[in-house]
Formats: structure tokens, C-alpha cells, sequence
């Protein structure tokens, strides 16, 4: 299953939102929609589930128009919210129902992921007893229970303990072995590393970089190594200026060119008491300040 | 379709389930039993307490001071028989003795004569309902004109003929009889009134809840703007229709149970002999009447961001139908209910559920002109439904200040 946004144009009174959006996701793989503020993930996100209509372009479900009438979309919004002063298991089962259930396969799925998710025990209170943390659990259910073919997750992770993330992490690993498309849009870089093989970047409405986020962190010129050491002062005579100290305390050196970088590392080696050398690759969050940070410019990009 | 049956099945839910939705309901129906009860338990209370006929040492004491003993037992006698609750008594007491009598509640009233024509009533608090001088008025304005007679020479029994002349009338209206329809008009246009204001209100609260808790973010995503504005709507206005039966359904119940009670006041006598045809209409122009409110109130509900705005981005739909009651109202008091502004409201769809359910219930209206001024309602509802929704669509995606009118509907009519 592929999901595609093709060339989607999208402006609301004079303001151009989304200027030719264009990115794909593939069933089995989880996929990291970026950006600032204000980029214009959240217009994409409702074009892709027909809130509102774009401007222009399409969205494609292995080629074709998506026939929303079939495909069942789970949404965890950014802005969470649910009916505060309702029974949690009520507004569940009603919003399970609305996306195509019958009311006994809704009350199944409801209990099934209120069970998944530890909160058998909370099914018959009101949503506003719940701590935000439980409540975030509540809201992922609406997300899921219907059993969706596509999965937007806004910001999965905010709010939520160490132990809750580590639930919803292994919660979307399974989703993925479905062989589900998994969208995940968030500004926390260490998940979207973790979880995403591919990305795509977007500033004031445009894509400005998209692509397996394996191949995009190779396309960086490998002329930097990382070296982990006890005794960085050696290492830090011997090259100079080539070689500053990072913020972790490891040294970086630089090449004079790639091809260097077999024979600096023997060198390190074999001369010094090394812990780890390994070639620089950018960060996610590093690669994300490069093109959608104040100074990025679309123009800039290799 | 299905969406739509499951939102209005959650919707009708959150009116069932509220608690003050339910209080209400019952404590309507309850304050109608007492009050449709009350001359019966009012009827219970004097027959233990008092007995069928009170003694004279049980009523309260009325005096009569005259200027001559022959006068004095005159009124009295005469006094006797029109106040039969009192136990009326001649009196010798100096004037300040009568007073401190009445202050002290030994009496409760006294008529010190000046002749037969001219008197002062002393009481100690003088009731809003208080009758008696009127009474008193006329017992001696019937005695001082039998008097009269007598001494040109009549019998008294030929005077007391002459004065007890009884003319029987009756009146035959060959349209409606608008003192008899007035006051269950007055009572349905209320009624029509109170629910699609409560409603309206809080069918704009409603929506502006589920925008301010977010909850709106999945509604969007879930089902159909159309589904959601709907579902809403019909739910409130079953909701409100299972308040009104309940309320009108226990006031008829009751009346039926306790209409002999009754049967004395003519009011309510005329109240629950309205026909069945025009609750028909009732049903009718309430539907319509409040469809059209109830959408208009959705939709500003979808443009407020936080629930404190709804009181001011109402106010211009709930000033439209005030204006609209007001008219009415003025024309039915004033009894002429087909004058031209009423005319021209029966057939603009906000006025039009109270100006022509008024003018059916109150004058005499060709079927043909119910006929247009139901289709125009119909039409618009159709209309106002679909506008709503489509600025609801718009509305509830938008966050911050509440936005203009003008570009509200500029997004509307771009989407």
C-alpha cells in the first residue's frame, strides 16, 4: 500500500498554505511528515483526510484517488481533546461507530485497546478524572480501534512518561508489522529517528526535502570523523585545527577529503588510546535546523 | 445517513442522560400537578378545617355604624345578604373604639354611613383584591333607588322586581372567538418562544464546547459536517418536543382529572378547549420555527473559540427572535392580529412560526396562505440547514479571535 500527496496546492483567503505538497508513505514503514510551526503539516494532514478539499493535486492510494468511503484513516490530532464530562467507554464506542463500526465491534475494539493499554479500570469514568498522561491513552484509542488502514499520529509523544512512551512505542511497532501506513508528524527528533525510514521536510508550504532518511544522512560528504576517547589532548596537538572538541566531549576531525577517512582512521588506531572512531553522519535534528531553521532557504538545498 | 443516525442517537443521549434536562422536565410536570390540584386540595383543606357552611362565630366580623338605629338595621340586613362570608353586625362604639376593634383583628372592617349615599370603609390593610366597597356600593345604590320607587308609590315587591331585571346575552362569532383562543395562543407562542431560545442556546454551547475541549479535531475527521449539524438539530428538537408533551401532555392529563374543579374559570376552562386542528399546527410551525433557529445557533456556535464568546456571538440571532416575539405578542394583546406587519411576518421564515400560528389560531386565514407561509418555512429551512453546515464546516476549523461575518461568508462560499 502507497499513500501519495501529489502536488498538493492549498491557499485560505490570500495566504498560500501549501505551494505544491508532494511526499509518499508506504504500508510497513513509518513515515515522519516535519516542519516548523505554521509549515504546514496540519493543512496536509486534513487534505490527506478530506476535511477540506485542495486547491489542486491529488491524493493517491497505490495510484489511484483514495476512496475515503473504504479506507479507514485513525487520527491522533495535535490539539487533543475528547467530551470531558462523558463516560470514556461511551464517547469511544461513538466515535468507533462513526468511522464505520457496528456498535458490537466497537464496544469489542474499545475494550480490547482499553485492555492493550492498561485502562480496563477507567472504562465507565468520566474522561476528566484522568490524568493527562491516561487521558493522551484515551485519545490514541479513538486513533486505533477502528482498525485503520493509514494512522496519522500528531505529536504522539508529548506528555507522555518514559514508561506510557515505551507502550505507545511498542503499540506502533505492531501497527507497522501490520503492514499499515504509519504518518508521524512531530517536532521530538530522537522519535522520529527512531521510529521513521523515511521524511519529508516541509517550510512555508513547500517540500524542502524528502527521501529515506538512510540515503539523505549518506548524501552528507563523509569528510568528518568522531572520535571517542579518554586522552583527547594527543589527538588534539597532532591535528590542530582540524580537530575541535564536541559538545559530548568527543573530538571531531576534519578531512581533507573523503577519501582520507581509511587511513586517518588506522592512524588514530594505531597511535592512540582510542575508545571508538566512527564517520560523521548528521543528526535528524541537525538536518532539520539546515532546512527548516531562519536561515534555510529552498534554494540552498544540495 | 448512518453517521447521521448514530450522532443523533449520542446527542439525544446527552439531552436524556442531563440531569438538569431531566430535573427540569419533572419539576415542570410537578408544578403542574400542584398548580391543576390546588382547588382541589384547597376544596379538601376548607372542607376539614371549616366545614360546608361556616357559623357565624367562625366568620370574620364586619360592623356597620349609621346615622339612625333604623338605618343601621337596614344596611345591616341588606349587608348580610351580599356578604355571606361575613358576619356582619351593628355597632355602637365611639369611632376611635371601632378602629382599635379592627387594629386588634376583633373585626375586620367597618362602613361608618354618612346617609345612605356616603361612607367610609375602614379596614386594616387594605388588599389588592379587596371587593368589598364595590359590593357595598352597589347593595346601597340598589337600596337608596328601591327606597326611591317605594315612595313614588310602588310596592316594594314591584321595585325589587324592577331592580333584580336579569338580561341574558349571548354572543355568536362567525370567525374565531379571539376571547376564547387568546390565552391558549399566548400560552403556545410562549412556549414556541422559551424552547427555541433554551435551545438555540444551548445547541450553540453544545457546539462551541466540543470546540473549545478539541474534541471537534476527531469530530471533523469522523463524519460529515452536514451529519453533525443535523444530528444536532433534530436531536434538540426531539428533545425539546419530549419536554413540551410532557409538560402540555400532564397539563391535560391533569386538567382532565380535576376539571370539575375547574369548570368556574373560564380562562382555564377556555385553555384546554383549544381545538385539536391547531396543535397540529402548533406542531408544525414549532418543527419549522425551530429548525431555522436552531441552525443559525449551531452555525454561530461553530465560530466561537472559547465558550465566554457565545453570549455576544448570539446575541444578534437571539435579538432577531425577540423582535419577532415582541411583534407578536403586541399584536395579540392589542387583538388585532391581522395587521400589516403581521401579514408581512407570516411570511418571512424567522417571524413566520409564531406570526401565522398567532393569525390561524386567533383570525380567519385562507388554507392557501398557511399553504405559502409553510412552504416558504419549509424552503428555508432547507436552505438556512445547508448554509449552516457549510459555515460550521468552516467555522470549526477556525482557532483565535471570532472571526468577521464578512469573512466567514467569504470561506463559505469559497468551500
Amino acid at each position: 500500500m502507497v499513500l501519495e500527496l501529489k502536488d498538493i496546492k492549498k491557499s485560505f483567503g490570500s495566504k498560500q498554505v501549501l505551494s505544491g505538497v508532494s511526499f509518499r508513505a508506504e504500508g510497513g514503514r513509518a513515515f515522519g511528515l516535519l516542519g516548523r510551526n505554521g509549515a504546514g503539516k496540519t493543512t496536509s494532514i486534513r487534505i490527506l483526510m478530506n476535511v477540506f478539499p485542495a486547491d489542486g493535486g491529488e491524493v493517491l492510494l497505490d495510484g489511484h484517488p483514495i476512496d475515503y468511503g473504504r479506507m479507514k484513516i485513525g487520527y491522533l490530532p495535535e490539539e487533543r481533546g475528547l467530551y470531558p464530562k462523558k463516560i470514556i467507554a461511551d464517547q469511544l464506542v461513538y466515535f468507533a461507530e462513526l468511522k464505520g463500526m457496528s456498535r458490537r465491534e466497537a464496544v469489542k475494539a474499545v475494550d480490547h485497546w482499553l485492555e492493550r493499554l492498561g485502562m480496563t479500570e477507567y472504562r465507565n469514568k468520566r474522561l476528566d478524572t484522568l490524568s493527562k498522561g491516561n487521558q493522551q491513552k484515551i485519545q490514541l484509542v479513538t486513533a486505533l480501534a477502528h482498525n485503520p488502514d493509514i494512522i496519522i499520529l500528531d505529536e504522539p509523544f508529548s506528555g507522555l512518561d518514559p514508561v506510557n512512551a515505551m507502550l505507545l512505542k511498542e503499540v506502533v511497532r505492531e501497527q507497522i508489522a501490520e503492514n499499515k501506513v504509519v504518518l508521524f508528524s512531530s517536532h521530538q527528533m530522537s522519535y522520529i529517528e527512531e521510529f521513521c525510514d523515511s521524511i519529508a521536510i516541509l517550510n512555508s508550504g513547500h517540500v524542502v526535502l524528502s527521501g529515506e532518511l538512510h540515503d539523505i544522512k549518506r548524501s552528507y560528504v563523509r569528510d568528518r570523523l568522531i572520535v571517542r576517547t579518554e586522552y583527547p589532548d594527543n589527538i588534539q596537538k597532532d591535528f590542530g585545527k582540524d580537530c575541535t572538541v564536541m559538545g559530548d566531549g568527543s573530538l571531531m576531525i576534519r578531512l581533507a577529503c573523503a577519501e582520507d577517512k581509511k587511513s586517518v582512521m588506522q592512524r588514530l588506531v594505531d597511535n592512540y588510546d582510542v575508545d571508538g572512531v566512527k564517520v560523521f553522519e548528521p543528526s535528524l535534528n541537525d538536518i532539520f535546523v539546515e532546512y527548516a531553521g531562519d536561515g534555510a532557504d529552498k534554494e540552498d538545498i544540495r | 445517513m448512518k453517521q447521521f443516525g448514530k450522532i443523533l442517537k449520542f446527542e439525544l443521549k446527552y439531552y436524556f442522560k442531563n440531569k438538569v434536562f431531566v430535573g427540569v422536565t419533572i419539576f415542570l410536570v410537578l408544578l403542574i400537578a400542584v398548580v391543576m390540584f390546588l382547588p382541589r386540595i384547597v376544596g379538601m383543606i376548607k372542607d376539614g378545617g371549616e366545614g360546608t357552611d361556616s357559623s357565624p362565630s367562625e366568620r370574620s366580623i364586619m360592623l356597620i355604624k349609621a346615622e339612625t338605629p333604623r338605618e343601621e338595621e337596614a344596611v345591616r340586613e341588606a349587608f348580610q345578604a351580599a356578604f355571606t362570608d361575613y358576619d356582619v353586625q351593628t355597632t355602637q362604639d365611639s369611632l376611635s373604639a371601632m378602629k382599635e376593634r379592627i387594629t386588634k383583628e376583633e373585626a375586620e372592617c367597618a362602613f361608618v354611613l354618612e346617609g345612605m349615599a356616603s361612607y367610609t370603609y375602614y379596614v386594616d390593610n387594605l388588599s389588592m383584591y379587596d371587593s368589598n366597597m364595590e359590593i357595598a356600593d352597589s347593595v346601597l345604590k340598589s337600596m337608596i333607588q328601591t327606597g326611591a320607587m317605594v315612595e313614588a308609590g310602588m310596592t316594594a315587591e314591584q321595585a325589587g322586581e324592577i331592580m333584580s331585571v336579569q338580561i341574558t346575552n349571548d354572543a355568536v362569532s362567525l370567525g374565531k372567538d379571539q376571547m376564547q383562543n387568546y390565552w391558549y395562543t399566548y400560552i403556545m407562542i410562549f412556549a414556541l418562544y422559551m424552547v427555541i431560545l433554551l435551545y438555540g442556546q444551548m445547541i450553540a454551547t453544545n457546539v462551541a464546547t466540543e470546540k473549545s475541549s478539541r474534541a471537534m479535531e476527531l469530530l471533523i475527521t469522523s463524519a460529515k459536517p452536514v451529519s453533525m449539524m443535523f444530528g444536532k438539530v433534530i436531536a434538540s428538537c426531539l428533545a425539546g418536543l419530549v419536554q413540551l408533551i410532557a409538560v402540555f401532555g400532564s397539563a391535560i392529563l391533569f386538567y382532565g382529572m380535576n376539571q370539575e374543579q375547574w369548570n368556574d374559570n373560564p380562562i382555564v376552562a377556555s385553555i384546554f378547549d383549544m381545538p385539536v386542528g391547531l396543535l397540529g399546527y402548533m406542531l408544525i410551525f414549532f418543527v419549522l420555527g425551530f429548525f431555522i433557529y436552531a441552525f443559525l445557533y449551531g452555525a454561530i456556535g461553530s465560530t466561537a473559540s472559547k465558550l465566554e464568546d457565545i453570549n455576544t456571538s448570539v446575541m444578534p440571532v437571539t435579538m432577531l427572535f425577540i423582535i419577532a416575539f415582541m411583534v407578536v405578542m403586541f399584536s395579540l394583546a392589542s387583538g388585532d392580529v391581522d395587521n400589516t406587519l403581521m401579514k408581512v411576518c407570516s411570511y418571512i421564515p424567522f417571524t413566520s412560526s409564531m406570526a401565522m400560528f398567532t393569525r390561524i389560531a386567533m383570525s380567519t386565514i385562507a388554507w392557501y396562505e398557511i399553504v405559502i407561509s409553510i412552504a416558504i418555512l419549509a424552503g428555508s429551512v432547507v436552505g438556512i440547514g445547508v448554509l449552516s453546515a457549510k459555515i460550521y464546516r468552516v467555522g470549526v476549523l477556525l482557532y483565535g479571535t471570532t472571526p468577521k461575518i464578512g469573512s466567514i461568508i467569504k470561506s463559505v462560499w469559497k468551500a
